[in-house]
């Protein structure tokens, strides 16, 4: 469960704020859609804790996470692209989730190995990260964030530039592991087919603040 | 039988540190330039001569140029390793004595060949020459007889020479042709500028660009080609006669005051003007020996200036600096 | 200055504040020790000489930079349309050593093949035409010797420039039927405007700053820059009150021009691919320009090395390696050459990490502050380019002076800190962009993973910057062991490095050991440019 509220912000260089106010709940996915520079990165990044927010309050599980640096909270975001170290094998950048100095034990190795399975990359798993295709990429990230356990899910478009039958099925993918663990996940699209695929709920963001999406449609019509 | 090994150990031991006391002689450290100092010129013979007799070991240190010897023990100042310093001339004597870092020689009687009067407590010649610009013969049909000559040759004619503040050649030069000339000096220069391929800090430079061929003539001394003669059996170098005289250098050795050596330092005086030392002279560094000695055939045949210039040294100190800046703002027009 | 709450300390940025503001120090120290020298002794000045010492160094740097550039831009659009040819790859990469190549090497090589008794002289007497003469003396000589260490620099800087021309413009230009002429102007020249600039400033002042090249080419005070004036003053002179005009002089001067030249930013490295597009074939005159730079180029550009190589390879190695004098040389330059280049990793890695956090929004709340820190910390990287080789080497001699007798115990330290400085640019030059763009890549992932510390060099830097590291690593080692400057100063029969024996041996006419030492050093900086930077790499890109 994700509580956003009176969640402010302005840009330096901006006359505009934004104000976020949304609860999300667990096992369930949203999609947040909006004009390009409406300010979808900016609400995921406040929530992960890359930028602090000028007011308002966030809970993840009823528990205040704003003081928390980003490694803390309980939170996994998939970035569009540079999700995994180009330098580093699949699995050790899965890795990276449980251990960030890559000190694993035995039990956490399998762990890791498990994930990568999961994700149908087993194959693949001591590949460098740089050799594997886009897909493959964020397929081993979507690992890594199984691997983290952590209760919120972020996605900032990290399949827009697949090609639409790997989009597919990696939405499917991340809709079987939202349900399977009960995650709360956000997910951040310009297309809105994604959400009608796999999301519960649908919200616009528009003059930086979220609206239903029903309600935007509805105004489309006139 | 074990304890018989350690013992013959340690006695081995015991030899060999006396023996290495033993061998620990003084070292006597003689500041000179470069052609001194090198495997050609004098050094070794008067290395091998001087140990012989005086149970001590003689080291050279080279600089790159005889001024260079007075800055390096200036630059030290008194915790300079140099006993002695070889290889000023009279140019720089004043000077040299205004530093304060020279002790008497103690040498009372000397054989003089000089063709001058020269005397000094601090500083005692040990050879002397003629400034000359040397040619060859086979490359250079005409040479010039005279400065004015010299900047009115013709086509792309070159000469090397060496900067004043580095190199007693240099300085020579430079004295030469205000002894010559006199209010009329920067004019010369200027008109002689033209026909300067490079200025060298030292002379083994200089006389290196013009042995390759890359200058017809080398501001050198009239004894430079016995060296040809002598060693090499080519005749083809000369020195080119000047109208207007040849200017003199009178070389010097002198004890440097913070050594540790002053004794042995004045040993050295003494042999530097007896005849062990002079005879090595003429052959090792080409110039004539300040004391009377025999002359190697060679020298015979040398081209004997008629008329030699020299200036006292207090004068050449006293303007040295102006003269200089004069030179310099002559050359860069 | 805020930092951001994502750094919780901000202890891993201190080494690169540490770093730079060590070297402003440094830079403002040796300053104040040289003026303070002159104030003491009561400076009454004559200005003519220093004025026409200023004169001749801009005038000299100048004239150099204009032929370097213009050759350099010729070529490096000769080889973008020149793009098949025998040994074009090797060419190419033999351009960068130009840089590295030991200056006394380069005027060794020039002589051998300029001089009157050289190669092109030997080859115009057997066709009966007239020699070089002495044009490889004086100004001229200046002025060649110039073009040849820079002029080939800035044809790599550009070529790279030109290949990564998105290969549409060109198909464009193509289609629209352009004059090479036109084509330039409107194509090519944009896309080196910006480098071509600032290469500009960069060998301008390192022209207005050379010594090595004036000191044995220049033959005459007439052509002295004020570094070989300095020099002069110091050691030929011993007047201090001279030196200290000069330097002060200098100082001011190549401050001045330092801060002209950070107007002119540099844009970042690498920006996209190199196009592979092969062009259609221009019209013949541009071609036959195109042929003709490159084979002339080549010619002159070639010929001194294969120059050093032929009359290196006919020098005694066997005396040679078994002087006492060689042996310390070498010792001394390896030992030197190794320290200065962890030296210059080092701080190029803790400058360049400082300035990406200072530049980071994610790091660090950017403000005045951070600006100004930021813009600190590049000119610290710069502080060569305002406080030269000699000044430096003057400024530690005096502060010996007044601290000791013996003033050669801060020699390995002067010449250390000295070849720090010349090579800190050209390292941040390199190293700096490479840190960013990780920094960028990577920044939030790795603050969203808590990879940090020791962790993240080892696992997220590290491999990304092998390559820029060894570079850095090779070009300061290779700046090092070629290096004359300071060593002029500080050099004599216990102190030496490599080039300041070979610079005594040619002062005493030892021919046959320069051009064996000249060899040696030459090798020397070939394997440790090409070498270093593989061994760097290895299992990088696996």
């Amino acid at each position: 469960m994700l509580e956003l509220q009176g969640l402010s912000y302005v840009y330096q260089d901006e006359q505009a704020g934004y104000l976020f106010d949304l609860t999300a709940v667990a096992g369930s996915i949203v999609g947040i859609t909006g004009r390009s520079g409406a300010g979808k990165s900016t609400c995921l990044e406040l929530i992960a804790g890359f930028l602090r927010p000028d007011d308002g309050t966030l809970k993840a599980e009823g528990k205040d996470i704003l003081h928390l640096p980003p490694e803390q909270r309980p939170v996994t975001i998939l970035f569009q692209k540079d999700n995994l170290f180009e330098h580093l094998s699949a699995q050790d950048n899965v890795a990276l989730g449980i251990n960030p100095s890559l000190r694993l034990n035995q039990n956490q190795w399998s762990v890791v190995g498990q994930a990568i399975a999961k994700v149908g990359l087993a194959h693949l798993a001591k590949q460098k990260a740089a050799r594997l295709s886009g897909g493959e990429q964020q397929r081993i990230a979507l690992a890594r964030s199984l691997v983290r356990n952590k209760p919120v899910l972020l996605l900032d478009e990290p399949f827009s530039a697949l090609d639409s039958e790997t989009r597919a099925e990696m939405l499917l993918l991340v809709r079987e592991i939202v349900t399977e663990r009960n995650l709360t996940c956000l997910m951040v699209s310009h297309d809105p087919n994604d959400c009608s695929q796999v999301a519960d709920h649908h919200v616009v963001l528009k003059d930086g603040r979220f609206h239903l999406g029903s309600e935007v449609q509805a105004e489309q019509r006139f | 039988m074990n304890r018989i090994i350690p013992l013959s150990v340690i006695i081995a031991l015991a030899l060999g540190l006396l023996q290495s006391q033993a061998l620990a002689k003084p070292t006597l450290t003689i500041y000179t330039y470069d052609a001194f100092a090198a495997d050609w010129g004098p050094a070794p013979g008067v290395k091998k001569a001087f140990e012989a007799e005086c149970d001590c070991q003689v080291d050279f240190v080279a600089m790159d140029s005889s001024i260079g010897i007075l800055r390096k023990v200036q630059l030290e100042g008194s915790g300079t390793k140099a006993d002695i310093v070889l290889g000023l001339d009279t140019n720089l004597t004043d000077v040299a004595g205004k530093t304060g870092l020279f002790s008497p020689h103690g040498v009372t009687s000397q054989n003089s060949a000089l063709p001058i009067d020269w005397s000094s407590d601090l500083f005692l010649p040990f050879d002397f020459g003629y400034f000359a610009f040397v040619y060859d013969t086979n490359m250079l049909a005409n040479p010039p007889g005279s400065f004015e000559e010299l900047a009115a040759m013709k086509g792309d004619f070159k000469v090397v020479i060496q900067d004043p503040r580095s190199s007693a050649p240099g300085l020579g030069l430079m004295l030469w042709i205000k002894e010559a000339y006199g209010d009329r000096a920067p004019e010369i220069w200027q008109k002689i500028a033209p026909k300067i391929l490079t200025i060298t800090k030292g002379w083994s430079e200089a006389y290196g660009l013009f042995l390759k061929g890359e200058a017809d003539m080398v501001m050198s001394y009239t004894t430079s080609p016995a060296y040809h003669l002598i060693a090499e059996k080519k005749d083809h170098y000369k020195a080119a006669a000047f109208t207007e005289g040849h200017y003199m250098q009178v070389e010097v050795g002198a004890i440097v005051k913070s050594s540790q050596q002053q004794d042995l330092a004045r040993r050295f005086m003494a042999f530097m003007v007896s005849d062990k030392f002079q005879s090595i002279i003429p052959t090792t560094n080409w110039m004539y020996p300040a004391s009377k000695t025999a002359l190697p055939a060679g020298f015979a045949s040398l081209y004997l200036p008629g008329k030699s210039l020299l200036m006292d040294g207090i004068r050449v100190e006293k303007n040295r600096k102006a003269w200089i800046k004069e030179w310099q703002a002559a050359i860069t027009k | 200055m805020n930092f951001s709450w994502l750094r919780r300390s901000p202890a891993s940025s201190l080494p690169g504040l540490v770093a730079g503001l060590s070297l402003i120090i440094l830079a403002v120290s040796v300053f104040a020790v040289i003026y303070s020298e002159g104030a003491g002794q009561g400076l009454t000045v004559d200005w003519a000489p220093v004025l026409s010492v200023l004169k001749m160094t801009f005038f000299q740097a100048g004239l150099s930079t204009l032929l370097s550039m213009t050759l350099g831009l010729t070529l490096a659009w000769s080889l973008s349309h020149q793009r098949v040819f025998p040994g074009r790859g090797f060419l190419v990469s033999l351009l960068s050593v130009s840089m590295v190549m030991p200056t006394l090497v380069a005027v060794l090589g020039l002589v051998s093949v300029f001089g009157r008794k050289g190669w092109l002289s030997q080859l115009a007497d057997l066709f009966g035409g007239p020699g070089p003469g002495t044009f490889v003396y004086g100004l001229t000589g200046i002025l060649l010797a110039h073009v040849f260490l820079n002029a080939p620099f800035v044809a790599r800087a550009l070529l790279q420039r030109l290949d990564r021309l998105p290969p549409d413009r060109l198909k464009l230009s193509a289609s629209l039927g352009l004059s090479p002429w036109r084509q330039f102007c409107i194509v090519e020249w944009p896309a080196v405007k910006t480098s071509f600039y600032a290469l500009s400033a960069t060998v301008f002042l390192l022209c207005f700053t050379s010594f090595a090249i004036v000191l044995t080419l220049g033959g005459s005070p007439a052509f002295n820059t004020l570094e070989v004036a300095i020099y002069e003053a110091v050691k030929l002179e011993f007047d201090l009150a001279r030196a200290v005009t000069l330097a002060m002089v200098q100082v001011l001067v190549c401050a001045g021009l330092v801060v002209l030249a950070s107007s002119l930013r540099n844009d970042d490295g690498s920006l996209g691919v190199v196009s592979r597009v092969s062009l259609w074939p221009a019209p013949v005159g541009a071609r036959v320009l195109q042929v003709v730079t490159i084979a002339i180029f080549a010619l002159f550009y070639i010929s001194p090395f294969l120059a050093v190589l032929w009359d290196g390879a006919l020098a005694d190695f066997g005396r040679l390696l078994h002087e006492a004098a060689f042996h310390k040389a070498l010792v001394s330059s390896l030992c030197l050459a190794t320290l200065s280049s962890a030296l210059t990793v080092a701080m190029a890695l803790a400058i360049g990490g400082t300035k990406r956090t200072l530049g980071s929004p994610l790091r660090v709340e950017l403000n005045w502050g951070s600006r100004t820190l930021s813009s600190l910390l590049s000119f610290s990287g710069a502080i060569y380019l305002a406080v030269p080789s000699l000044v430096l080497g003057f400024g530690f001699f005096l502060i010996a002076r007044k601290l000791t007798a013996d003033v050669y115990l801060l020699a390995p330290v002067a010449l250390l800190l000295a070849n720090c400085l010349i090579a800190l640019p050209f390292a941040l030059v390199i190293l700096a962009p490479a840190m960013e763009k990780s920094a960028l890549r990577y920044d939030r992932l790795a603050f969203a993973l808590g990879v940090r510390g020791l962790a993240r060099w080892r696992l997220v830097e590290w491999p990304g910057l092998r390559r820029e590291i060894g570079l850095v690593a090779a070009l300061s080692f290779c700046f090092s062991l070629g290096d004359l400057g300071v060593i002029a100063l500080f050099g004599n029969r216990d102190f030496a490095t490599l080039p300041w024996l070979l610079y005594q041996k040619i002062g005493s006419y030892r021919t046959d050991d320069a051009a064996g030492i000249a060899l040696l050093l030459l090798g020397l900086t070939l394997a440790v440019f090409f070498l270093v930077p593989k061994f760097f790499d290895r299992g990088g890109d696996a």
